[in-house]
């Protein structure tokens, strides 16, 4: 729940941002990192109890490794090495030891096994210090504002994901304009709000039949209705929650990275992804593709870069056979766009052109769609009773 | 160029925007942020109870 609970708005919000605003400059990291640990125990407590709560551990062991972070420095490595080990254990544990035990019980099941709150997230911002100090674009900056920035809780559950050397100035900068940024904040705060209850949930009536017992029985033009309905849920949700965290960043004066730019309607493929979890897509590109040769390389090792970006993105999604067709349906997608353009050249721009491959394009992301909302039987039932009734 | 002043306008009145475009400068700048307000409240309170986990979440 947490951003559509009062307890976010009167507990954390409203104290910590005034409180922000109030104290010396030298406090005010601190007060983040103060609200963001009691946010933090509060609601992974009421997730996954006192093991979830017990993950407020993670933030402070990262925290004082990467006091060891230098450039060029083998610390920033283990520093990586740690936040995607971790990542591995708590979120795909059971999906890989499970890949070996297809036909029987996997004797290495973890039964009480719990996702800690935001790690999918906070993981990235982890990865990222890492690589950034290594790689010296980064400077250190004091333990309270490393704490702070990967404590910031209106972004430290779902994102968008912060870089460092973005968040460092404005941490530090003066919050003058209290009126201005208020009412800014407080509106996109109340747009996400509208976004999530009065759009996301009530598509909800629809969503729930994307399952199998009421795909057997629906109707084909009901099951294309079904999924256009979780195409734009997903959206709304989403970026729904995307406002309310930049909405709750605002009211401390602190501008954090837009997540999506209207993808729906986009030209192409690359152009949706670039307008779509915008923060996830940066980092996708300057922690994997790049690291991987990006386009520097050969073409075919462009395109296997591209494939397996996004079977990458597809499995960080979830832990789930589903989710890596998710992302191999994206990485084909992409890779057939890029492959398009050194056939044909520049897009044509007669308006007919520009209407029918905003269309093709949004059929095909909401296509997708199936492979993220579904298990991988239900998701291929899906299909067989759309084609072939 | 007027789907493009109607995005601006909307991005100014969900808060994505910090300078109101043409359309609304001057007088009716502070009524439309009012009734904005006003909606998005109204919009809140009729669907709140039906409040389900958002799909981030879990991730």
């Amino acid at each position: 729940m947490i951003f559509n609970t009062f307890s976010y708005y009167f507990l954390f919000l409203a104290p910590a941002a005034v409180l922000f605003r109030v104290v010396s400059p030298r406090l005010r990291p601190w007060v983040i990192v103060l609200f963001g640990s009691l946010f933090f125990i509060f609601f992974a407590y009421g997730m996954a109890g006192l093991w979830g709560a017990a993950c407020l551990l993670i933030f402070l062991w990262e925290s004082l490794v990467s006091r060891l972070y230098r450039p060029t420095s083998r610390w920033c490595l283990v520093g990586i090495v740690q936040s995607v080990v971790l990542l591995g254990i708590f979120k795909y544990w059971n999906f890989f030891t499970g890949l070996f035990f297809l036909h029987a019980a996997n004797p290495f099941r973890w039964q009480g096994a719990f996702l800690p709150l935001g790690i999918s997230f906070f993981t990235f911002e982890f990865y990222h210090y890492a690589w950034d100090r290594r790689a010296g674009r980064t400077e250190a900056g004091t333990l309270g504002e490393y704490l702070a920035f990967i404590l910031f809780f209106p972004t430290m559950v779902a994102g968008p994901i912060k870089r460092y050397q973005d968040f460092l100035p404005k941490l530090r900068q003066e919050p003058t304009e209290w009126s201005g940024d208020w009412e800014r904040g407080i509106t996109r705060i109340l747009t996400g709000l509208t976004k999530k209850f009065a759009v996301a949930d009530l598509l909800t009536a629809w969503t729930d039949h994307l399952n199998a017992r009421d795909i057997v029985v629906a109707d084909k033009r009901v099951l294309v209705m079904w999924l256009l309905a979780y195409g734009i849920k997903i959206y709304a949700d989403f970026s729904g929650y995307s406002d309310i965290a930049i909405g709750s960043a605002r009211l401390f004066g602190i501008k954090v990275p837009e997540n999506f730019d209207w993808p729906y309607g986009r030209r192409n493929i690359q152009r949706f992804w670039q307008c779509w979890h915008i923060s996830l897509t940066r980092w996708l590109i300057d922690y994997v593709y790049i690291p991987l040769g990006g386009s520097r390389v050969s073409t075919p090792r462009i395109y296997a870069n591209i494939i397996a970006v996004m079977l990458i993105s597809g499995l960080w999604h979830g832990a789930g056979l589903n989710f890596i067709v998710w992302g191999l349906w994206h990485g084909l997608l992409l890779a057939g766009h890029r492959l398009w353009r050194q056939l044909r050249g520049e897009p044509n721009t007669h308006p007919v052109a520009v209407f029918c491959s905003r269309a093709l394009t949004f059929v095909l992301v909401n296509a997708g769609w199936a492979f993220f909302c579904m298990n991988l039987p239900t998701a291929m039932l899906f299909y067989r009773r759309l084609v072939f009734g | 160029m007027m789907i493009s002043n109607f995005q601006a306008t909307l991005e100014y009145l969900g808060g994505e925007r910090d300078d109101a475009p043409r359309l609304l400068a001057g007088r009716f700048e502070w009524a439309a942020r009012c009734v904005v307000w006003l909606l998005a409240i109204l919009l809140i309170y009729a669907f709140c109870g039906q409040s389900s986990k958002f799909i981030y979440i879990d991730f």
